[in-house]
C-alpha cells in the first residue's frame, strides 16, 4: 500500500504542476492580449513592426496555454475529465448557436449596433462554468 | 453499475480518501462510483479488483441501481 501511495502522491504532485502551469500560461497569454490590444495605442504608437511582434507573442502564448489546458485535462482522472470535456461540449455548442443568432442581429435590424465577437467569449466562458458547475454537481 | 467498494473499504477501514489514493483517482470519483452515479472505465475496474486481490465480477455487477 505504501508503494501504491507514493505513485499516487507523485501523480497527484504532478497535477498541482499542470493545474499551476496552466494558470501560468493563462495569465500569460491575457498579458500578451492585454499588450497587442493597447500597446499599439499607448506604447509604441501604432508602428506596425511591434504590433506584428506583439501579435506573434500573443499566438505564441496561446498556443502555450492550450497545449497546458491539453496537459491539465491528461492529467484529471476519468470522472473529471468527463464533466471537463461535458462542459466543453456544451460551451461550443451554446457558443456556435449563440455566435450564429449573434452575428445576424444587426442584419435582422433587431440591433442597430455591431455585434461585438468578445461577447461570444463571454458566453463561452459563462456556460463553461455552469456546465462544469452542473457536471460536478451530478456526481455528488 | 452496483459494485461492493464502500463495503470492500469498510472492512478493511479505509477511508474514501485512501482509496483514492490507492486508485489514483479523487475522493469525489469514488464516492460517486460507490454511490453508482459514474461507472468507472474497464482499467479502473481491474485496478481495483487487483487492490482488493478479487476477481473484477465480485466487485461490480452489470446491474444498474438506477
Amino acid at each position: 500500500m505504501n508503494a501504491i501511495n507514493n505513485d499516487s502522491q507523485n501523480k497527484k504532485g504532478r497535477g498541482k504542476t499542470a493545474t499551476i502551469h496552466l494558470a501560468v500560461w493563462t495569465f500569460t497569454w491575457v498579458f500578451s492580449l492585454a499588450l497587442f490590444a493597447f500597446g499599439p495605442k499607448l506604447l509604441w504608437d501604432y508602428d506596425p513592426t511591434f504590433t506584428v511582434i506583439a501579435l506573434c507573442i500573443n499566438f505564441g502564448f496561446g498556443f502555450k496555454m492550450i497545449m497546458a489546458n491539453k496537459h491539465h485535462l491528461s492529467r484529471m482522472d476519468e470522472m473529471q475529465r468527463k464533466i471537463q470535456l461535458e462542459a466543453m461540449a456544451m460551451s461550443l455548442g451554446i457558443s456556435m448557436v449563440f455566435g450564429a443568432a449573434y452575428g445576424l442581429i444587426e442584419a435582422t435590424r433587431l440591433l442597430s449596433h455591431s455585434p461585438n465577437p468578445s461577447n461570444i467569449l463571454f458566453v463561452m466562458g459563462i456556460s463553461y462554468g455552469v456546465s462544469v458547475a452542473i457536471g460536478s454537481r451530478r456526481y455528488m | 453499475m452496483k459494485n461492493r467498494l464502500k463495503v470492500l473499504r469498510a472492512e478493511r477501514d479505509w477511508t474514501q480518501a485512501d482509496l483514492a489514493e490507492a486508485l489514483e483517482v479523487s475522493r469525489q470519483t469514488i464516492n460517486a462510483i460507490e454511490k453508482g452515479k459514474f461507472d468507472p472505465s474497464l482499467p479502473l475496474a481491474f485496478k481495483a479488483a487487483r487492490l482488493f486481490h478479487m476477481p473484477i465480477e465480485e466487485i461490480f455487477d452489470d446491474e444498474y441501481t438506477d
